[in-house]
């Protein structure tokens, strides 16, 4: 006889009550999915006399039946500073326009130029929702969203995971594609154009906001706002070796079209004896294609675990680089741990990138003074400690240097500049605190 | 005694034995090592009685001088007694799908991964041997044909940890999560309302997955045939066997779990599930018990 459910769970209740002797204090379980976990932090960002940031963030988390994870996080950030705008340092007091034309900088002799305009909070959302699809397949896919005053960032992604071997292999595959648009204050200068110079001739003369120091700027405005689009493929492939070691490998496609110029960056027009003549805004290709390979391997020692990761990129402009990154984690008794740092970085300058342009040479089709796609190396050196709380909270600082030496690409310089004058250093500062809850 | 005692992260004392073929562990939320280290010596001494009593391999146990007795009655204890009265009302209440004389079985089926499937000839001497209805259980006697055995694994892990349960809370020992190989209870709730944070850990099944759930009281148990089993002609042979057919349960699931008041409650429920085939799902919800379903 098959009895219904009720009396099959009360008839088993009685007959397990009976075998463990009337056991009194039988409790009706109490089993519940994990509810939202909470990850908040705030991040501090600076680096010496140059741009500093404070970032707040927020993410939840939240798993469901069957496997279901929704991840939110929610981004916060302010700039302020100032930023190296590309010219090149000289021995006489050098005056820039602003970006949007209402006005100048000046930087002192012997100083690399910096725009102290920036200024700017970006707010950013990521949500992403992670599913299995049946057995062995799990599917993934998300929204990304971020604003700040003049651009605005749009994006989707999606991605599936298959399991092979007794789920020791997973192979995955997936895209995303995002749209940016910037629309800078005071519109987008024409490529190659002179940045115009109020501290001489018509300013001069009218002083500001007349008609034609206003003419002279809007001449060298192309357009109000422009966009690009990204498209990145992903294939990976992630391998359990044995229990102490996951090793995992990526190689990443991504093409990218549309405004790539950063419409803030100059570069110096310099004549024989090393003297700036004018600023020229910079010029990149509507185009590039970015390839990386990456790999990882994270073993456990134990308790500790080793992470280890290189990545080789490179593109269509002749950027390569290369970053190596490494983790120990470190767990105390208690529960709390701690997680060294170190991470070095090298990348060799795209093609187009120049510290100056010579007078005397023609102008070429693309040119750029950004430090960012030069050559340079990179060391960041940190730590982190993350302490548990008695009632399952946890907080974490970490503390992190960076130091970043421009390289000299062998560019001639003439008259009595020196690489001082045209390569400088960055050095930051990052700290961060964060609680879990 | 064998044991080993940790201090925990955060606090609370774990000790670790190893017994019944598996890890065994019982998480404290108590910061009185004296108190853990006696209950601690308690409990395994305790889980190692149970493993002496009804280990059906080892050569002194009830267990063995039952499947000796070749067809005489023998005088069994009270908690013997018991015990088998609570597989008779399993074996009642799953229409004779959970039957603890089905381990014959086991001498033609040999889920070793391999390609060895008995024939049905093999099959049908064996089934001759099988079949709870076919003892006979008068309170402290039992009489079981000649030829037939009997194997209490289906319940006998599940048992001890409810009776270690109920040694702990006997001696205090506060909150407390215990943990067999898989088949867990709690003596109670922990303080201030926080959880035990349990990984359903498929990877002892065959399978990198961990599922994560939030326990605050009660006992869970996880039933899996991801490891075990035959492979021939791509048909894939479970090693879940029907004791009324003498083969494996078709479409099983690869693993269920099911939490329920007490371990053995949870043991059957997930067991009888399995036993079901791909009518799993459908028994475990009008069974009204909280579970967790892998395919």
């Amino acid at each position: 006889m098959q009895l219904d459910n009720n009396s099959f769970a009360a008839a088993l209740s009685i007959a397990a009550c009976s075998l463990l002797s009337g056991n009194a204090q039988a409790q009706t379980p109490e089993v519940t999915e994990p509810g939202w976990q909470f990850e908040s932090a705030v991040m501090y960002y600076g680096e010496t006399d140059r741009v500093q940031a404070l970032e707040g963030i927020f993410s939840a988390k939240k798993s469901f039946e069957d496997q279901k994870l929704l991840n939110l996080k929610l981004t916060v950030d302010t700039l302020t500073g100032a930023s190296a705008n590309g010219a090149i340092a000289q021995s006489e007091v050098q005056t820039f326009t602003r970006p949007s034309g209402n006005g100048y900088y000046q930087i002192s002799s012997g100083e690399t130029p910096l725009d102290d305009t920036f200024r700017d909070t970006r707010v950013q959302f990521n949500g992403q929702w992670t599913q299995p699809l049946s057995r062995l397949y799990t599917v993934s896919g998300g929204i990304h969203l971020s604003n700040e005053y003049d651009y605005l960032s749009l994006g989707v992604n999606a991605s599936i995971a298959r399991d092979f071997n007794n789920r020791n292999t997973t192979l995955s595959t997936g895209f995303s594609l995002s749209n940016d648009t910037i629309t800078p204050e005071g519109g987008i200068p024409l490529a190659l154009a002179d940045m115009p110079n109020y501290s001489q001739g018509k300013f001069e003369q009218d002083g500001w906001g007349s008609e034609a120091t206003n003419a002279q700027y809007l001449a060298t405005r192309s357009r109000d706002s422009d966009d690009k689009t990204t498209i990145d493929f992903l294939f990976g492939i992630t391998q359990v070796i044995n229990k102490n070691l996951i090793t995992q490998l990526n190689y990443s496609y991504s093409q990218v079209d549309g405004y790539m110029t950063d419409p803030f960056k100059v570069t110096s027009i310099v004549d024989s004896e090393g003297i700036t003549r004018r600023n020229i805004y910079e010029s990149r290709p509507d185009s590039r294609q970015k390839n990386s390979v990456f790999a990882q391997a994270k073993y456990s020692l134990g308790e500790s675990v080793v992470d280890i990761s290189y990545r080789y990129l490179w593109d269509d402009w002749q950027v390569k680089s290369n970053t190596i990154d490494f983790r120990y984690w470190l767990p105390f008794d208690y529960g709390g741990y701690i997680e060294p740092h170190v991470r070095y970085y090298e990348q060799e300058a795209a093609d187009f990138y120049k510290p100056l342009q010579l007078e005397s040479d023609q102008i070429p089709e693309f040119v750029s003074s950004d430090y960012r796609i030069g050559d340079m190396t990179a060391t960041t050196l940190g730590v982190k400690y993350g302490h548990p709380n008695n009632d399952g909270t946890e907080w974490a600082v970490r503390a992190e240097w960076y130091h970043q030496t421009s390289n000299d690409v062998g560019v001639a310089l003439p008259g009595l500049l020196t690489a001082d004058d045209v390569y400088s250093d960055v050095d930051a500062v990052i700290l961060q605190f964060s609680y879990k809850f | 005694m064998d044991f080993n005692l940790e201090v925990l992260k955060g606090g609370g004392w774990k000790c670790c034995f190893s017994a019944m073929a598996s890890p065994c562990e019982v998480i404290f939320d108590s910061t009185d090592q004296e108190l853990v280290n006696k209950l601690s010596h308690d409990l395994v001494t305790e889980t190692k009685r149970i493993e002496t009593k009804f280990s059906r391999y080892l050569p002194n146990s009830v267990v063995t001088q039952i499947n000796q007795a070749a067809g005489e009655p023998i005088n069994i204890d009270d908690e013997t007694s018991k015990l088998l009265q609570f597989a008779n009302q399993c074996f009642e209440l799953s229409n004779g799908l959970f039957d603890i004389t089905s381990g014959v079985l086991r001498k033609v089926w040999h889920f070793d991964g391999g390609d060895r499937i008995p024939s049905n000839k093999d099959i049908e001497k064996l089934m001759a041997l099988i079949g709870w209805s076919k003892a006979q259980l008068y309170g402290d006697n039992l009489c079981l044909p000649k030829g037939m055995e009997i194997d209490l694994g289906g319940i006998g892990k599940e048992y001890a940890v409810d009776r270690v349960v109920q040694l702990l809370r006997q001696g205090q020992s506060g909150p407390a999560l215990v943990n067999f190989g898989g088949d867990l209870a709690t003596t109670s709730s922990r303080h201030n309302g926080k959880h035990w944070s349990v990984g359903i850990d498929l990877k002892g099944l065959g399978e990198n997955v961990t599922r994560v759930i939030e326990f605050s009281q009660g006992a869970i148990t996880t039933s899996g045939d991801a490891n075990r089993y035959l492979l021939k002609d791509g048909i894939r042979y479970s090693h879940i066997l029907n004791p009324k057919t003498g083969w494996p349960v078709q479409n099983a699931a690869r693993s269920i779990t099911v939490a329920a008041p007490t371990c053995i409650e949870a043991g059957i429920v997930s067991t009888i599930a399995m036993l079901q085939g791909k009518a799993a799902e459908e028994f475990l919800k009008t069974s009204g018990f909280q579970h967790w379903i892998f395919r």
